[in-house]
């Protein structure tokens, strides 16, 4: 039996002899005794050096046992000072009378020793455990606060990775509670050089910082490859590979990437692992669901990694609506999930468009009661191409020593045409002339326009006409992969000349394929319009760039662009 | 106990049986069903039939196992499943990676 | 029929706790209860009567005299109901008592000092 720890012990009996006895039974047993004749002189006592544990006689003068074992709780507060009355009232009052005063435990006179010996273990075994459970509250709330801090610290961190995003923008209504990021929901959202949008929505496992932390490099990948002019597959290359090399195996990123373009009018798809986001047609009020058919980010290996997106075609004023589990999950009192069904119900009842989101927000609320922190939801709507004005980029270089007199070709053949995106190099290139820059959208739309159309309809051989109408949309860009993913033989030719004019100068673009061409002149005797779907997006080249021509039957396309050095 | 492993006699088949909610908290027992074998058994099989929940921390067991287990060469199997359980491995294409009945 | 009037197990195990302290306890407690016995005579209030009696009660009983103590309870409890002629003569009885066990302590501590 372990022995029992000296204790101070503060004993309170009006009656001089069984103080006495009292005092000496306590003493003999190893412990500090302080004495007190009456209630008040045993607040008094404890006041001044607070003991361990109390004796405690019912009947006392001046101020009763009861009474004082009141005051003495109230001075002892959160810690626990066990009071054992002494008493020879009957066993059923005394028990009573002794629990309705905070009392612990009663003795009954005479005094038994073994019995007072083994209640003072009992009482100071309580005594230690309430000291224990005290001292590690304490500790678990100081770690906690450090935590916050630490959580505080790293999102100051993350919003300025974050804060070169693009979520203002009027087409894009979001929802996210601000600590959504230690629940592991991600938003971004970027322009890229043509004025296309890249959306991403993701939802890292775990809580805290560990959810937190895989979002930052990913947020660096998204917004410098996306200012890069690279696409959606190259980008969650890039994502994937990252997140799989540094993160653990058993974590990972569930993820949507969008590509908005405003002036295809299409939007492009890749949804690994989340739940289904939405593509609203006004028009016909279908709501097209956008389902998961990839593997999370950062499970696959780079060379496993299927990067294949869906492309569907958009009119003006469409919406692709995106959610996190969080709101499927959320849960109502009774435990029962918000679920699908729900969400699909409020889908069907919505009338006006702009209110959805709104109606959404609010049924989660009256489901709920609170909001749950991951809960994240975005719905971008398509504008007007004019409508959406991108802020130009900000360069740090002075341009003394900025090329002004050179020509470069590329030609890319066969197996780089399946995997490798020239554009964001090409761009890259020609951002070093400093005259460019301000253009810099408008040459990297007529690049990739130029590029795409002698991959796609020369080198692969595809029928633009194909793309009238959303059906066709889909199984173009089908047989786009399967072409691709088959090509052999073919190339595309990039050539690039600057030369100084003036006082500016001029930049000739010129891009041939290794196809069948076209009719060129039936192609330019159409108006320029913006508004079809299909066509080689020759309207788009003739209207941004300058004497666009096309020779070789149609294989080669030539444009131009100027620019003049202000005084 | 809610985890519970089997060996095949002749030590090739182990079979990892999961109870209740597969969850965080299952995380250590999971691990130690497979860690400490004697021998790499060549094939495993995750019975589910009595999982009433499995979460993303599941997932990322799932894939904590298949890489002990060799990664690409690899044969993990999840059986079992109720429907909820399949939804939820349907969404993230876990079927990609495990053969999942 | 004979009557406990002391418990001498009671008392040697006092004995044994108190050590050398064993006198200064018998004079406390025959101090202690000559002027519970005084006030005891003296009052009249049932209530101060019965609160008298159960701190006599309970040194009594710490001191092994067993029918003091019973004595003494039948007063603390009986005190509203009694007439004061009853009361007069348990109070009678209660000194009583104590003059017949009163030497049998002052033995012990006798005893004690000289062992």
């Amino acid at each position: 039996m372990q022995a029992q720890e000296p204790l101070t012990i503060l004993i309170a009996e009006d009656s001089a002899a069984d103080r006495l006895l009292l005092s000496t039974i306590v003493r003999r047993q190893g412990h500090e005794v302080l004495t007190a004749a009456n209630g008040a002189e045993a607040l008094e006592v404890f006041r001044r050096q607070p003991p361990h544990l109390v004796l405690m006689d019912a009947m006392m003068p001046v101020m009763d046992g009861f009474e004082a074992a009141r005051q003495i709780k109230a001075l002892a507060g959160e810690t626990l000072v066990p009071i054992i009355f002494l008493t020879s009232l009957t066993e059923s009052e005394a028990l009573a009378r002794c629990l309705e005063a905070g009392g612990d435990d009663f003795l009954a006179k005479p005094y038994n020793q073994v019995i007072l010996a083994a209640k003072i273990k009992a009482m100071d075994r309580l005594r230690r455990l309430q000291a224990t459970v005290l001292q590690q509250r304490d500790l678990i709330a100081k770690h906690h606060d450090y935590l916050l801090n630490e959580q505080r610290v790293a999102k100051a961190v993350f919003d300025k990775v974050a804060h070169s995003g693009c979520l203002s923008a009027p087409n894009i209504r979001y929802l996210q509670s601000p600590y959504a990021l230690f629940n592991g929901d991600l938003l971004l959202a970027a322009y890229t050089p043509a004025g296309d949008m890249h959306v991403l929505l993701g939802d890292f496992t775990g809580h805290g910082l560990p959810a937190a932390v895989g979002a930052m490099p990913l947020a660096e990948v998204f917004y410098g490859m996306t200012a890069k002019g690279y696409g959606l597959a190259e980008t969650l290359r890039e994502m994937n590979a990252k997140l799989k090399r540094i993160l653990p195996v058993d974590m990972f990123c569930c993820a949507t990437m969008l590509c908005l373009s405003f002036q295809r009018r299409t939007v492009e798809v890749w949804n690994g692992g989340m739940p289904d986001g939405y593509l609203h047609r006004i028009a016909t009020g279908e709501r097209l669901p956008l389902a998961a058919r990839h593997l999370p980010l950062g499970v696959l290996s780079p060379q496993a990694f299927d990067d294949r997106t869906e492309v569907q075609a958009m009119a003006v004023g469409d919406r692709v609506f995106l959610l996190s589990d969080g709101v499927i999950d959320t849960t109502d009192a009774d435990d029962r999930l918000f679920g699908v069904e729900r969400l699909q119900q409020l889908f069907a009842a919505n009338r006006e468009p702009d209110n959805l989101f709104a109606e959404i927000e609010q049924a989660l609320h009256a489901f709920r009661g609170e909001p749950r922190d991951d809960v994240s939801m975005v719905e971008i709507s398509l504008l007007e191409a004019t409508q959406v004005v991108p802020s130009t980029p900000v360069y740090s270089d002075s341009g003394q020593s900025c090329p002004l007199d050179w020509s470069v070709s590329f030609e890319f053949r066969g197996a780089t045409l399946k995997r490798f995106n020239p554009l964001p190099y090409l761009l890259q290139l020609l951002q070093e002339v400093h005259g460019l820059r301000t253009q810099g959208g408008a040459i990297y739309s007529v690049l990739a326009e130029l590029y795409s159309n002698a991959l796609e309809h020369g080198v692969l051989g595809l029928d633009s006409s194909l793309k009238r109408d959303a059906a066709g949309f889909a199984s173009y860009y089908q047989q786009r992969n399967a072409r691709l993913e088959a090509l052999q033989d073919g190339y595309v030719r990039v050539h690039l000349q600057v030369k100084p004019q003036g006082a500016g100068g001029c930049l000739v673009i010129r891009v041939e394929d290794s196809g069948k061409g076209f009719d060129v002149a039936r192609v330019m005797e159409r108006p320029l319009d913006g508004v079809r779907l299909s066509g080689r997006g020759v309207s788009l080249i003739r209207q941004l760039g300058h004497n666009a021509s096309w020779s070789d039957e149609g294989r080669s396309a030539c444009v131009e662009f100027f620019w003049e050095v202000k005084a | 106990m809610s985890v519970v492993t089997e060996v095949s006699p002749d030590g090739q088949k182990l079979t990892i049986s999961v109870r209740g909610r597969f969850d965080f908290g299952r995380h250590q027992e999971f691990r130690e069903s497979y860690e400490r074998l004697n021998r790499k058994p060549d094939s495993i099989v995750v019975d589910l039939k009595d999982a009433t929940y499995l979460d993303s921390s599941a997932l990322g067991m799932l894939l904590l196992l298949r890489d002990h287990a060799g990664g690409d060469d690899s044969d993990v199997r999840v059986i079992n499943s109720n429907s909820d359980v399949r939804k939820i491995l349907a969404i993230s294409n876990f079927d990609k990676l495990f053969d999942i009945s | 029929m004979t009557e406990i009037h002391i418990d001498r197990e009671a008392l040697s195990v006092l004995r044994e706790v108190m050590e050398d302290g064993y006198p200064e306890l018998l004079d406390t407690f025959l101090a202690d209860s000559e002027s519970r016995l005084d006030e005891l005579k003296k009052t009249v209030d049932a209530t101060a009567l019965s609160e008298v009696a159960h701190s006599f009660k309970g040194s009594a009983s710490n001191m092994g005299a067993v029918r003091l103590a019973a004595l003494c309870q039948e007063l603390e409890s009986e005190a509203k109901n009694k007439s004061p002629l009853d009361i007069a003569r348990l109070v009678a009885d209660i000194s009583s008592e104590f003059a017949d066990v009163r030497p049998i302590y002052e033995d012990e501590r006798q005893h004690a000092l000289t062992h």
